[in-house]
């Protein structure tokens, strides 16, 4: 009756172009280009991590930071204590993963509502950029690693190839390894959407009441999908950590949770390829304008934001999705083939 | 029938002396309520009477001020609205409660989904679904139907995870004369199975179903009694029937 994920051709277009990138980015485009992109693909997989929480779980977070930083953090200490890279980012995974589920056990057994969660998501993650710049003491540190307060942490590894601590990722391996754990985070989630589980996190999504009337623990499933956003927002925190081999306690800061709304909001919520294409359309745009000097970029920024909202409130991907079915059925009407409109599916 | 809470036996539903206050409003005043297996019964009363803040103190959506619930004689006042519900209890709101976004097969299927593995879930879903009139909506999402199908959606989930309990509130509402007569048989159809509770305006519906009524007044039992006595209870129609009683007959 449904489509299944595999007949859907969109899955495999996009998984395809993923694996194209991946395996012919590093052969056709220049290194620095490379590592340019490589900060896009970072930045992907933590947008995803919103995007899957606050589109297919209905839950509104202002403090992905907090998960982003915590990963981060995770992966410094752990990778320059142990001096190997694979275990850490599990961990990078797994503790925000963990504090997701004692922050959402709070939230959502407290039954609290969408604003309070919001300011709640906001202020755990003040809290933390408060905390990880008062750690400038040498008593602030962990397995023998400094914390540093605002001067963060100095000299993360790189991945290294699993067991063999020497064996570091070149700038092009860095890449492909990154982009694989796009498709693979990609891929999980549009399985984990596809199932019966992200079945029910739509239902509850569309209407919470129904989904308790029908017997299902909507406190419980929410949980859950804030956990796995929560991991899957530190492990891009690590990937940030490792890529700039350095993390700040900016990694918290509000303005890391604001960007991860704009790109899910500007490329469409109740997407994922939405998400990924507004971090690339609007991490392109600040760089550019980095380097014109009469324009503060954030004031750019906030303008097309604006924009955005008025004139594509569902964001880019719902919106061009739906004018390509209209153009579709009209072309189709004007040949005499018939056919009615139909609503497109929220999904990519 | 008229001593019929009078007897001591199972009751699939008790209230005992359930109350519901907000702030200085009493809205279920002291009620005792029984209902037994296999039970049909119908709720009247005027707005505000209480009927739909009593069905939501049923469903753990309220936590009653005063009084016990007991569902299949086990007490359920202060459990969670799904802990109610995996006991066997089926809800149709008075405002449809639909998943706007997704499509009719969807939204009954997540129902069923609730009870049976995948495999049979979507043949009951679709069964379900047959059986309520609304095959040609199926592929349809719901947000986008009209208030009368929503309703038949909705009664389609209840139904879907076949409930020993079922609670309608205001089912017919909005409803076209072919779906209202179409409704009192998916009613009649789902009563041979399960007790059910049906709140309901609409007079030539409740004389299409009703048997046994009880009458709710400012949030207290006022009658109850068979659905003849009370269309010919002159305090009942003074409190709510009213003319609609005159123009039925």
């Amino acid at each position: 009756m449904e489509k299944s994920l595999t007949r859907d051709p969109g899955f495999w277009i996009m998984v395809s172009i993923g694996l194209a990138l991946m395996i012919l980015g590093p052969i056709l485009i220049d290194m620095f280009t490379i590592m340019q992109i490589t900060q896009y693909v970072v930045l992907s997989v933590f947008a995803l991590s919103l995007a899957y929480i606050w589109g297919f779980g209905g839950i509104l977070s202002f403090g992905q930071a907090a998960f982003f930083g915590l990963g981060a953090y995770t992966f410094a200490v752990s990778s320059i204590g142990m001096g190997d890279t694979t275990v850490p980012l599990l961990l990078s995974f797994a503790v925000p993963a963990a504090f997701g589920v004692a922050l959402g056990y709070f939230m959502f057994y407290g039954k609290l509502s969408d604003v309070y969660l919001g300011v709640v998501t906001m202020v755990v993650t003040l809290i933390f950029w408060k905390l990880a710049n008062h750690t400038a003491g040498p008593e602030y540190s962990i397995a023998g690693v400094r914390l540093g307060g605002f001067n963060g942490i100095p000299s993360i590894p790189t991945i290294n190839i699993p067991g063999q601590p020497d064996a570091w990722l070149d700038p092009a391996q860095l890449f492909r390894f990154f982009m694989a754990v796009l498709v693979i985070v990609y891929v999980a989630l549009r399985i984990l959407i596809a199932s019966d589980f992200g079945r029910i996190s739509i239902g509850i999504r569309e209407n919470e009441v129904r989904a308790s009337l029908l017997g299902y623990d909507i406190r419980r499933h929410k949980v859950i999908v804030f956990a796995i956003g929560s991991g899957i927002a530190g492990l891009s925190g690590a990937m940030w950590a490792t890529y700039q081999s350095f993390i700040d306690p900016n990694a918290f800061s509000m303005e890391m949770s604001a960007k991860a709304l704009i790109w899910v909001m500007a490329g469409g919520v109740g997407t994922l390829l939405g998400p990924i294409l507004g971090v690339i359309g609007l991490q392109w745009l600040t760089l550019q304008m980095g380097m014109v000097d009469f324009l503060n970029s954030l004031v750019v920024l906030g303008a097309i934001m604006m924009v955005l909202v008025l004139a594509l409130p569902k964001g880019l991907v719902p919106t061009f999705k739906s004018l390509a079915v209209a153009g579709w059925t009209l072309w189709r009407r004007g040949r005499g083939v018939g056919g009615r409109v139909k609503k497109v599916a929220s999904d990519d | 029938m008229t001593d019929a809470t009078r007897d001591d036996g199972y009751r699939i539903l008790r209230t005992r002396g359930l109350t519901m206050r907000f702030g200085g409003v009493t809205a279920v005043d002291n009620v005792d309520f029984d209902l037994r297996d296999g039970e049909l019964r119908c709720l009247l009363g005027p707005n505000g009477a209480g009927k739909s803040t009593f069905f939501k103190c049923l469903t753990g959506q309220l936590v009653p001020s005063e009084g016990q619930v007991l569902l299949k004689e086990q007490p359920v006042t202060g459990l969670n609205t799904h802990e109610i519900v995996n006991m066997g209890v089926g809800i149709k709101t008075q405002v449809p409660n639909v998943f706007d976004g997704i499509t009719v097969y969807e939204n009954v299927r997540l129902s069923a989904r609730r009870k049976h593995t995948a495999r049979i879930a979507r043949d009951v879903a679709e069964a379900t679904i047959e059986k309520c009139g609304i095959r040609h909506l199926i592929r349809r999402e719901v947000g986008q139907l009209a208030h009368g199908q929503r309703q038949l959606v909705e009664l389609a989930m209840v139904l879907a995870a076949s409930p020993d309990l079922i609670l309608l509130d205001e089912p017919a509402a909005g409803m076209t004369g072919d779906e209202r007569d179409r409704l009192a048989q998916l009613v009649l159809e789902a009563a041979r199975t399960a007790a059910v509770i049906v709140v309901e305006h609409d007079m030539q519906f409740i004389r299409q179903i009703a048997r046994f009524v009880t009458v709710f007044n400012r949030g207290a039992i006022f009658r109850e009694a068979m659905i003849d006595d009370i269309m010919r209870d002159r305090a009942v129609q003074e409190i709510y029937l009213g003319k609609q009683a005159d123009a039925a007959a």
